[in-house]
């Protein structure tokens, strides 16, 4: 019991904060909320399944156009529902834009490529400590994906752009750096990490068009819990949303741990409405 | 000049009304008999759609060629709902008000036909139902709705009585998924096991994209369940059982939804072997038996239709049914002389072990639910080909 807590835990949670990174890495940009987040996670294992499992790519190669692909969904959403709405955010008309383009994928997905969940291949024949690749790939990916942000953010001339702007666009815009560039690059970026996510953990989740939904919530819960844009606080409640829900799973079985998460996710946000990792903002009066 | 009577001006009158009233009903006598059939043929639920479309239009082509029905033609009229209860909706609205057809058959999901299943009752339009939803047929509600495929009560009874006299499983665990249906069929089985004197250990209801389900599935084999009853017609689940079945090395038996049997499940397996030991609902013309054949009557229909019906991607349950849901209309117009609602319904409200090839169906005013329960059988999951399944161990 507790080795499978603890495996499918850790392998769905590292899935969760990555698609949590996805929603930060968007939202830094633009303020946004982009709900193709759980889109571009779902495609991640559609496009890992048609270019590896159908098409017989190798899996460097798989991998590489699968990332490539999700990166064109990833800038075609800032084109097409993000852009359009910058300029009445406070009208969250995003909410409609991004949820729109979502279902417009989904249900292409669901036309051309299955309605019912189709099998991902086997990336590597290789067990770490006993550990089948579908458990530990994720957890690899996740750090390799947090690591390489905080490399990229910290150490490199665009990443502190990116920093410039999701600070004050405005400012950034003002010193000449080119804005809306970077906010292509960074969507392009989000889209590259959330196929990621559904491909690293495609041999749990399968290749299916309806995994949108619990990636969309359940990606969304460790940005709430971890604090808005605050990538180390999406890992770690991710992973904690993984554990705690795979615990459920085995202590009240069934629905009721969803009705568990979800009951633990709202006392969380009533306890601490900026997140569990996130200083308090305060109120300049 | 002759002078105008008044008997003259009756009898003239009568003759022009016995002239119309022959004419209206020579008129009617050659119109087609427009046969309305929805059903999903593009969109996600298309695959049962497309399956039964072949068969209508096959059946209806033969019939025809053979000189129709009293001389009339059978008219199919299909309009494409695509799984979408409001499309379902409007294309009832007009087959019963505008096309006027004299028979409806399907649609053939659930979601659809809870919709339509009122509108057609209210244009009293026949209808034929294969959905296996027990609340779509009501003889009080729905006086024109008649089911001629299994409801979920049997399909249920059927795998019970598997279950309890054939495997003779004396503790039972059920899973569903969390959908309507599953949750529906979960309470069902549960209620049924143990008003049949079983005890039931561990029932559970599971989100359908439950990425891990071996809690569950070590749950009931820590209650020492002799058999797990399965509801659920998601293929993802359905796999996720069966794989985690097979990962922790417990052989129990798996008894339940035709789904387990769909090559869908057996692309997500890890191990073929993992299929084993896994029973589905079937029926007995559909079904191979021991010797690897079919009843005369499903060999005899297939003889006829090989090379003009493509069988090898789609299920015969669904081409048989559909060619039974023409001849079924056929037949009540050519025994009545009238494609009337009321001859086709009064025909149907009568109908006595009518010999289809996917059973024989019986009708009363007050019993609408037309199949057979002893012609629903459980089969082997891993055993299809030709769309049909092999009997399941233990059946005569």
């Amino acid at each position: 019991m507790l080795r499978s807590i603890i495996s499918y835990g850790l392998a769905m949670g590292a899935v969760y904060a990555l698609i949590a990174v996805t929603y930060n890495v968007m939202h830094s940009v633009s303020r946004v909320f982009s709900f193709t987040a759980g889109l571009l996670g779902m495609l991640g294992g559609v496009f890992g399944a048609l270019f590896i499992g159908r098409m017989g790519l190798p899996v460097l190669v798989g991998m590489v156009a699968t990332l490539g692909c999700c990166a064109i969904i990833g800038v075609i959403t800032e084109f097409v529902a993000v852009r359009p709405v910058l300029r009445s955010l406070d009208q969250h008309l995003y909410v409609l834009s991004t949820l729109a383009l979502m279902l417009l994928f989904q249900q292409f997905t669901a036309i051309e490529w299955s309605t019912e969940p189709q099998p991902f291949p086997a990336l590597v024949d290789l067990t770490v400590a006993g550990i089948d690749q579908r458990f530990w790939m994720p957890v690899l990916a996740l750090a390799a994906t947090v690591g390489g942000l905080e490399l990229l953010y910290r150490h490199s001339v665009v990443g502190r752009a990116f920093l410039a702007i999701a600070e004050d666009n405005f400012a950034a815009r003002a010193l000449g750096l080119p804005e809306r560039n970077l906010r292509i690059a960074s969507y392009a970026l989000a889209g590259a990490i959330g196929g990621l996510a559904g491909f690293t953990g495609g041999r749990i989740m399968l290749a299916f068009f309806a995994n949108v939904s619990p990636l969309n919530f359940y990606g969304f819960v460790p940005v709430a819990l971890g604090g808005i844009g605050n990538n180390r606080g999406a890992v770690v409640g991710g992973l904690a949303l993984g554990l705690f829900q795979q615990a459920a799973n085995f202590l009240v079985g069934g629905v009721f741990a969803s009705i568990a998460v979800y009951g633990v996710f709202i006392v969380i946000l009533l306890l601490a409405p900026e997140g569990l990792l996130r200083a308090p903002v305060t109120r300049r009066v | 000049m002759t002078a105008l009577t008044r008997r003259g001006v009756i009898s003239g009158s009568l003759g022009i009304g016995a002239a119309n009233l022959l004419a209206r009903r020579a008129s009617a006598a050659a119109e087609p008999i427009r046969f309305g059939w929805l059903t999903a043929l593009t969109g996600p639920n298309s695959a049962a759609g497309i399956g039964f479309n072949r068969a209508v239009t096959y059946t209806a082509a033969k019939i025809n060629a053979a000189g129709g029905i009293n001389g009339r033609q059978i008219e199919i009229i299909t309009r494409d709902t695509q799984g979408d209860p409001a499309k379902a909706v409007n294309a009832a609205v007009e087959m019963a008000s505008s096309v006027k057809v004299h028979a409806v058959f399907g649609p053939t999901n659930s979601g659809e036909s809870l919709a339509t299943t009122p509108i057609l009752a209210r244009f009293n339009v026949p209808s034929l139902q294969v959905v296996q939803l027990d609340n779509l047929i009501d003889p009080v509600k729905y006086p024109n709705a008649f089911r001629f495929a299994p409801s979920n009560t049997q399909w249920d009874d059927a795998n019970r009585h598997y279950c309890l006299d054939i495997l003779k499983a004396k503790k039972i665990a059920v899973l569903g998924d969390n959908t309507g249906y599953g949750t529906t069929a979960v309470g069902a089985a549960v209620a049924g096991f143990k008003k049949a004197g079983a005890e039931v250990v561990y029932a559970e209801v599971i989100d359908a994209n439950a990425p891990d389900v071996s809690p569950n599935l070590l749950h009931a084999r820590g209650v020492a369940a002799d058999v797990v009853v399965v509801w659920t017609s998601s293929t993802g689940l359905n796999a996720r059982l069966m794989n985690a079945r097979g990962q922790i090395g417990w052989d129990v038996p798996f008894s339940g939804h035709p789904s387990m049997g769909s090559g869908d499940v057996a692309r997500l397996l890890e191990k073929p072997d993992y299929w084993k030991n896994t029973y589905v609902v079937g029926y007995r013309s559909c079904s191979f038996d021991a010797d690897g054949k079919f009843p005369s009557r499903t060999q005899a229909f297939i003889d006829e239709v090989t090379g003009k019906i493509e069988l090898s991607d789609t299920t015969l349950y669904w081409i048989v049914s559909a060619s039974d849901a023409v001849h079924l209309v056929a037949d009540a117009v050519a025994k009545t002389g009238s494609s009337d609602a009321s001859a086709i319904i009064g025909h149907w409200n009568q109908l006595s072990k009518w010999p289809g090839v996917f059973g024989d169906i019986s009708f009363t005013a007050t019993q609408h639910n037309g199949y057979p329960t002893e012609e629903i059988v459980m089969s082997l999951a891993n055993s299809q080909r030709q769309g049909a399944f092999t009997l399941a161990p233990g059946y005569a």
